[in-house]
């Protein structure tokens, strides 16, 4: 939270930092409870498969990454949609969402990610896409070992650069 | 221990064709394609007055009214267009919301297609309409209706035009996001109209008051079926050497799990035959059999253009996945390097 005072007679505001979900695959076992608590917020099932939140594995090298939504600032979901269903917000952590009783189920969305993320919903026949949980995500709450969290984004912003920097730099020496 | 030559990641996640659009939205496209094709070649054919032999053609009356049909083999794309519209429906989640879908003009091409789609289908079967019924009151000879006219070829071309640019709008998948596209299905939209009117005309005596009227529609059809075959080659040539999943695209379609659809429905059916048919044709004149089998051919051809087109649709690679990719490659050398290590050790 970002306390700002605003106004000549000193009238408190309360602003709130825009915060994103951080992924940091190192530190994911594939356990895929974020699929599970997802599903059971969204859905009122547990079924990893109507999960916003999606772990991709690849077993036999044990590599794992938990892949969601990334809001992206210019964000070619809210671009194609016919609809608007598909709309920022800029008030809820400037989170790109998906509006239920908009969405016609075109799935122009889903072709335009280039993350592949909104998932077309079989049960609902409608896209659905990561909310932050309305501002309490459950993948990064459950997440044991804390390799989803929900940070505000001009911390995470620096270091997530720095981070994957670092590890590109990392990795190519490994290669060469 | 998987072996492959590919790229485990590149061959189980990102090389994946897209399977969101299939076969209902490629016969929307088609249908919205050709349909439009044809109204276009049918007005241009309209335009220069050439008619249709009347005494050839059926008489049907509607309610003590003889319609006038001469127009109708020239000017029925709108039907076609109309009658792919709802497959696009068809393919959405909640088909009763398919109103909501001209909500965003402002940045969606769906949004824009259904309007585009709305107004050509409404002016073009008024304009059929008036073709078709011989009420004195319409003026149907009147200059006036060189308006509506001229604004329904444009959206009739803006149709045509559009089911490529549906598919470049969405920027994600390489094998689409190209201008090459939309002109492709242009081309290939007035290809597949022109020779559905030719089908359409058979047997209705042809063309009355110009007798080579035919020729030059089937010359003019083959010339478009050359210039389609140029766009091709140059679309796929240019996909190829635009992105790694462009390259995929391609190859996937010349020589993987899509070569015979390629090859046997668009090569073969769209081009080769069509095209021979038609110079044998010219050998037989007259002869309504080999024009039926070569229209009945492009039109499959067109057909499979689409739906080649859709289906090896792969999404681009973002640098994220390089990342992982090269990740992945060293965990998976370390992986080995540690099998490796077990094996030699005595224990």
């Amino acid at each position: 939270m970002l306390l700002a005072l605003s106004g000549s007679c000193g009238r408190l505001e309360m602003q709130e930092q825009e915060k994103v979900l951080v992924v940091d695959h190192r530190k994911c076992t594939g356990c895929r409870l974020c699929e599970l608590v997802c599903s059971v917020f969204h859905t009122g099932s547990s079924n990893p498969s109507r999960s916003r939140v999606k772990v991709v594995k690849w077993e036999d090298v044990g590599f794992y990454l938990p892949m969601a939504c990334n809001h992206c600032e210019q964000a070619y979901c809210v671009e194609v949609c016919p609809t608007k269903a598909c709309h920022r917000e800029p008030e809820n952590n400037n989170r790109v969402t998906i509006d239920k009783k908009l969405c016609i189920g075109c799935r122009t969305c889903i072709i335009a990610c280039p993350f592949g993320h909104p998932f077309f919903d079989i049960q609902e026949r409608v896209t659905v896409k990561c909310d932050y949980c309305d501002g309490d995500p459950q993948c990064a709450r459950f997440c044991d070992v804390k390799a989803i969290s929900f940070t505000d984004a001009d911390k995470t912003n620096m270091a997530k650069k720095r981070e994957a920097f670092l590890k590109y730099a990392e990795s190519m020496k490994q290669v060469r | 221990m998987r072996t492959g030559p590919v790229h485990p990641i590149r061959n189980t996640r990102y090389l994946r064709p897209q399977k969101e659009w299939k076969e209902i939205i490629a016969i929307y496209l088609y249908l919205a394609g050709m349909g439009a094709g044809s109204f276009v070649i049918g007005t241009l054919i309209n335009w220069m007055g050439t008619k249709l032999n009347p005494s050839f053609l059926p008489s049907i009356d509607l309610f003590g009214y003889a319609l006038n049909l001469t127009g109708v083999p020239i000017l029925w794309g709108p039907i076609m267009v109309a009658i792919g519209a709802p497959f696009l429906i068809l393919d959405l989640g909640i088909k009763w919301r398919f109103m909501y879908a001209c909500l965003n003009p402002r940045t969606s091409w769906v949004a824009r297609g259904f309007i585009i789609l709305s107004i050509f289908i409404i002016l073009g079967l008024a304009l059929l309409a008036k073709s078709l019924l011989p009420f004195k009151w319409l003026h149907a000879e009147s200059v006036l209706w060189r308006i509506p006219e001229i604004i329904a070829f444009a959206f009739g071309l803006g149709t045509a035009i559009y089911t490529g640019i549906l598919l470049k709008a969405t920027r994600s998948i390489p094998l689409w996001n190209t201008n090459l596209l939309p002109l492709l299905f242009l081309v290939s939209a007035l290809s597949t109209g022109s020779m559905a009117i030719i089908l359409s005309t058979l047997g209705t005596g042809f063309f009355s008051h110009d007798a080579g009227a035919l020729k030059v529609l089937m010359g003019g059809e083959q010339i478009l079926v050359v210039i389609e075959g140029i766009v091709l080659y140059l679309f796929l040539s240019r996909r190829y050497r635009a992105a790694e999943q462009g390259k995929d695209s391609v190859r996937l379609l010349l020589f993987g799990e899509m070569k015979l659809m390629f090859w046997g429905g668009i090569v073969l059916l769209g081009f080769v035959f069509p095209v021979i048919l038609e110079n044998i044709t010219s050998f037989f004149p007259g002869s309504a059999v080999l024009i039926f089998a070569a229209g009945i051919l492009l039109l499959c051809g067109g057909f499979f253009l689409r739906l080649g087109v859709l289906h090896a649709g792969i999404k681009d690679q973002i640098p994220m996945h390089r990342l992982m990719e090269i990740q992945y490659n060293v965990m998976a050398e370390r992986t080995k390097a540690l099998a490796g290590e077990r094996l030699k050790s005595p224990n």
